[in-house]
């Protein structure tokens, strides 16, 4: 039982983080139907300049909103540079436009703060908030979960209560409506652009905040690998689903590194691949999505 | 009734190497319901789409004297056109009033409330299911929705593509009555796009028929539904 | 009027055919003595490497891209995880080699059936899944490889993270090759003689120098194949989905045979590219199998031109020596150091991704067909 709950509280820490990635999959899978591969390395990348801010002296806090804001102008610059030409149905230039930026952001940032794993300050309180015999909840997880909890309430705010956010959901339900109402429509997939690369920076700067780890360029490799599950799982439409696909990757991956003697991380991975295709061909729309309508 | 609301000249369009529009011309004056009629494939909805700027086209289009033709679809709506488009012009997924608010995208002034109520006292169903997803009504409803929606914008010029396909009838002649009544309490100018002939020039001031991306027939929508050419071709006479 | 004469069924095309291959297959066997041994060129003060192991490397390179030109170029499914064949197929290779002893060329009869089996399988769900869903699973599964071959429970077969070493099995050159009488008569060349090296080969040079015929061989042999394929009846009905599925369906093409097919054949090219790569480098290990390759990949076959078949060529040629050479180059005047010694290759691989699909989205090939078009007038064929 002890054990049990402790990998529960592991599954909350880490799928929370992917949560958060994949929160920033599902805002740009919603209005343009695309999914980013570069998603998790514009996020690293934006961790690298909190980090960056950090030994500038600017209080941890502070470092991360400007590295938010960092990423959401770059992200907002290369939907207009690189996104906003090509036809939204024509999957391959943009698949491989991404994957393009995913090499270009994953070498810049190799480049420039080199390979070497970088230890990342802490973001939260350390140690932990509640023991029970050899059960450890951190203060970590409470607040990785909290902040995760965070970003979608902003989020689902912004999106239903603000003018650019109901302008970004008209253009995720019906494009030709939307521009026939006036809506911009390449602004407004920029915003969603903007507002991902946020929540990847600010995810990927809680993931590299974990005590047990160390943030180096391709760390957020696996981690997109993960979030990409959750993302399915939920759907990749939905903000919540979401946040429940990340948990329960979380858990299939705490699960599996008990329950099966193998490598332990190297076979959650596959875990989460597995699911991905259990997902996608059982289940398209996801366990929370909403059903796809073939639009001709 | 001198410089027309609309006025469209040399109208072509064309879709890759495809030509759809082979130089049209027509008016819509204020306060009128003018119908354009023809088969399916005949143009009907690239007519509109190219007033909306959704298509590229050669030729003059102006809204009160002054040339749209070089502006985007955003912009043309703050010229003062709005379109529904064939088929649901609705967000499926977005609630009855975001819908509406949608609709009043363009606008940033005080009575943008106002406008919602009184499309909620006009259709009192809408206001019934205001928090629902508009997906979830039917279709009559929808099209309701659309027709308000667009109306949101408080737009000189309605453009309306089809607004009776896929309903049935009664629906139909209860779409067209509240057309009636807005184009005569608001003074609404409509431009309709239609195969149902009968009921379309039943409510049209005047019309037009459109064929094979060509105008053949223009007139008083009385007289044209006396031709003897429009009986046969659209009211099965 | 002239191309109305240079039809295909007339004499002087065919001829102008066979001169070019002839001429091709003359020039690829004089690079071949050329740079048997090391061979480098030097810009400035940097030295790049153009020996037979990076040409060898690019042939390996070339057939796997080969196989993403089938299933994507020519059946339109955006399939990323052609790492996970190239890797499948390494592996095969090396286990048969080194635990069984087994030739190289015998392997292939191994490896290209079970490959083209998984590729198939693991197609299966792509009958489901379209468009992005098919490339987000692919990409997982290339993400995974590396972790299944460290698996405890295969380390007796793929020796785990330290990989499978098959240098136990040498090319050895048949006898009957007259490599060391060409070499010396190549040698005699006044002025150009340098080029070639001095005296006999060494035996690992004429073993350097068989592997890179064979490979050639088995390239050519692939590049055949491929090409009636794409011209056959099943090639026909790839085309036809790329273009539209929907009416490819309704012509009556088999989605689903087609599709299967189309992932085993790519399969099976992945799988003789990571066997060459092997038998080039003498050991499989994991990371040489990674996503990254599995992207790099994909950079060859766009670089080179999406569906079309010298563009595999060009790709592996591109993906075997451009982050080679970027490596090799230690000084560029006004670049800091610190830019010439991190990943530059990927920098350079991945700004060549996003502005050829930019801006020249056909790829060099096409590239250079529309540049031929201009400058001869010609007609650009379109039959892609």
């Amino acid at each position: 039982m002890d054990l049990f709950l402790q990998r529960v509280f592991d599954a909350i820490t880490n799928g929370s983080t992917y949560a958060l990635i994949a929160v920033a999959m599902v805002l740009i899978f919603k209005a343009t139907t695309l999914i980013n591969f570069a998603q998790g390395e514009q996020a690293i990348l934006g961790a690298f300049a909190v980090l960056q801010l950090w030994y500038w002296g600017i209080p941890m806090w502070g470092a991360v909103i400007i590295g938010m804001l960092f990423s959401a102008v770059l992200a907002a610059g290369l939907e207009r540079v690189f996104i906003r030409k090509f036809d939204p149905a024509d999957h391959l230039p943009l698949v491989i436009i991404t994957l393009g930026l995913f090499l270009v952001i994953n070498a810049i940032a190799a480049i420039v703060w080199r390979f070497d794993p970088q230890s990342f300050p802490q973001l939260f309180p350390s140690g932990n908030a509640f023991t029970y015999n050899n059960v450890r909840l951190t203060w970590y997880s409470i607040f990785a979960f909290g902040s995760c909890v965070l970003v979608l309430v902003v989020f689902q705010t912004l999106l239903t209560k603000t003018k650019i956010g109901l302008a970004f959901r008209a253009v995720s339900s019906n494009l030709e409506s939307s521009r026939l109402s006036g809506i911009k429509i390449g602004p407004t997939l920029q915003f969603g652009w903007a507002l991902a690369a946020a929540a990847g920076t600010l995810g990927a700067s809680i993931y590299a905040a974990n005590p047990v780890l160390q943030i180096e360029p391709s760390m957020m490799l696996r981690a997109l690998i993960f979030s990409v599950s959750a993302a399915a799982l939920g759907g990749l439409d939905s903000l919540w689903g979401a946040l429940i696909g990340g948990l329960t990757i979380g858990f299939v991956q705490s699960v599996v590194v008990q329950y099966i003697p193998f490598i332990p991380n190297e076979m959650s991975l596959s875990a989460a691949v597995v699911v991905l295709l259990i997902v996608l061909t059982l289940r398209p729309s996801g366990v929370l999505g909403t059903k796809a309508v073939e639009r001709v | 009734m001198t410089t027309p609301l609309l006025r469209v000249e040399r109208l072509e369009a064309r879709y890759g190497p495809v030509r759809v529009l082979h130089g049209i011309a027509l008016n819509v004056y204020e306060k009128e319901i003018v119908v354009v009629l023809g088969a399916n494939g005949a143009g009907k909805t690239t007519v509109l789409r190219s007033i909306s700027g959704m298509v590229e086209t050669s030729g003059l289009i102006e809204i009160g004297g002054e040339s749209i033709k070089k502006l985007n679809p955003s912009e043309i709506v703050r010229r003062g056109v709005a379109h529904v488009p064939q088929g649901r012009g609705t967000f499926p997924e977005l609630t009855v009033e975001e819908n509406l608010k949608v609709g009043a995208f363009i606008r940033n002034d005080k009575d943008i409330n106002n406008d919602i109520e009184t499309c909620y006292e006009s259709y009192p169903v809408l206001y019934e299911r205001k928090t629902q997803a508009a997906g979830s009504l039917s279709g009559g409803e929808q099209q309701m929705l659309a027709v308000s929606r667009a109306l949101m914008s408080r737009p000189k010029l309605l453009l309306m593509d089809e607004p009776s396909l896929g309903l049935a009838p009664q629906i139909v002649e209860d779409l067209f009555a509240r057309f009636v009544t807005m184009n005569q309490n608001q003074g609404t100018t409509m431009l309709i796009v239609e195969q149902n002939a009968q009921l379309a020039l039943d409510i049209a001031g005047r019309a037009y028929v459109l064929e094979s991306g060509e105008i053949t027939l223009e007139g008083q929508a009385e007289e044209l539904a006396k031709d003897d050419a429009i009986r046969r071709a659209y009211l099965g006479a | 009027m002239l191309q109305k004469l240079y039809s295909s069924r007339f004499t002087p095309e065919r001829n102008y055919q066979i001169a070019k291959w002839t001429f091709f297959v003359i020039a690829l066997l004089l690079i071949a003595f050329a740079y048997v041994d090391v061979g480098t060129i030097s810009i400035g003060s940097n030295n790049y490497n153009l020996s037979l192991i990076r040409l060898n490397k690019a042939i390996a390179y070339t057939i796997a891209i080969l196989g993403l030109q089938v299933v994507i170029g020519y059946t339109g499914q955006i399939a990323l995880g052609q790492s996970f064949f190239f890797g499948t197929g390494a592996y095969i290779s090396a286990w048969l080699i080194a635990d069984h002893s087994w030739p190289f060329l015998l392997t292939l009869l191994i490896v290209i059936p079970s490959c083209f089996l998984i590729g198939m399988i693991l197609g299966l769900p792509a009958l489901r899944i379209r468009g992005l869903y098919l490339a987000l699973l692919t990409f997982g599964l290339a993400a995974v490889f590396p972790s299944i071959v460290k698996l405890d429970k295969l380390y007796g077969y793929t020796g785990g993270a330290g990989g499978k070493l098959t240098s136990n099995y040498k090319f050895i050159a048949p006898s009957w090759l007259p490599f060391d009488e060409v070499a010396q008569a190549l040698q005699k060349i006044p002025l150009l003689g340098d080029f070639f090296g001095d005296g006999p080969l060494s035996t690992r040079e004429e073993s350097r120098l068989w592997k890179f015929i064979l490979f050639s061989l088995l390239a050519g042999l692939c590049f055949w194949l491929v090409h009636n394929l794409i011209r056959s009846r099943p090639g026909r009905a790839m085309r036809a989905i790329r273009d539209n599925e929907t009416s490819a369906a309704v012509s009556g093409v088999n989605l689903a045979l087609t599709k299967t097919l189309s992932f085993g054949v790519a399969s099976a090219l992945g799988g003789i590219g990571g066997a060459i790569y092997v038998a080039e480098i003498g050991i499989a290990s994991p990371d040489d199998f990674s996503s990254l390759v599995a992207i790099y990949l994909i950079v060859g076959l766009v670089v080179g031109g999406v569906g079309t078949l010298p563009g595999a060529v060009i790709g592996g040629l591109i993906y075997a020596l451009v982050p080679d050479w970027a490596s090799s180059t230690q000084s560029i005047a006004f670049v800091p150091e610190r830019w010439l010694q991190g990943p530059t290759g990927s920098l350079i691989l991945g700004v060549l991704l996003i502005v050829l699909t930019l801006f020249l989205p056909g790829g060099i090939v096409m590239g250079w067909r529309k540049f031929k078009t201009k400058l001869l007038g010609k007609e650009l064929s379109t039959a892609r």
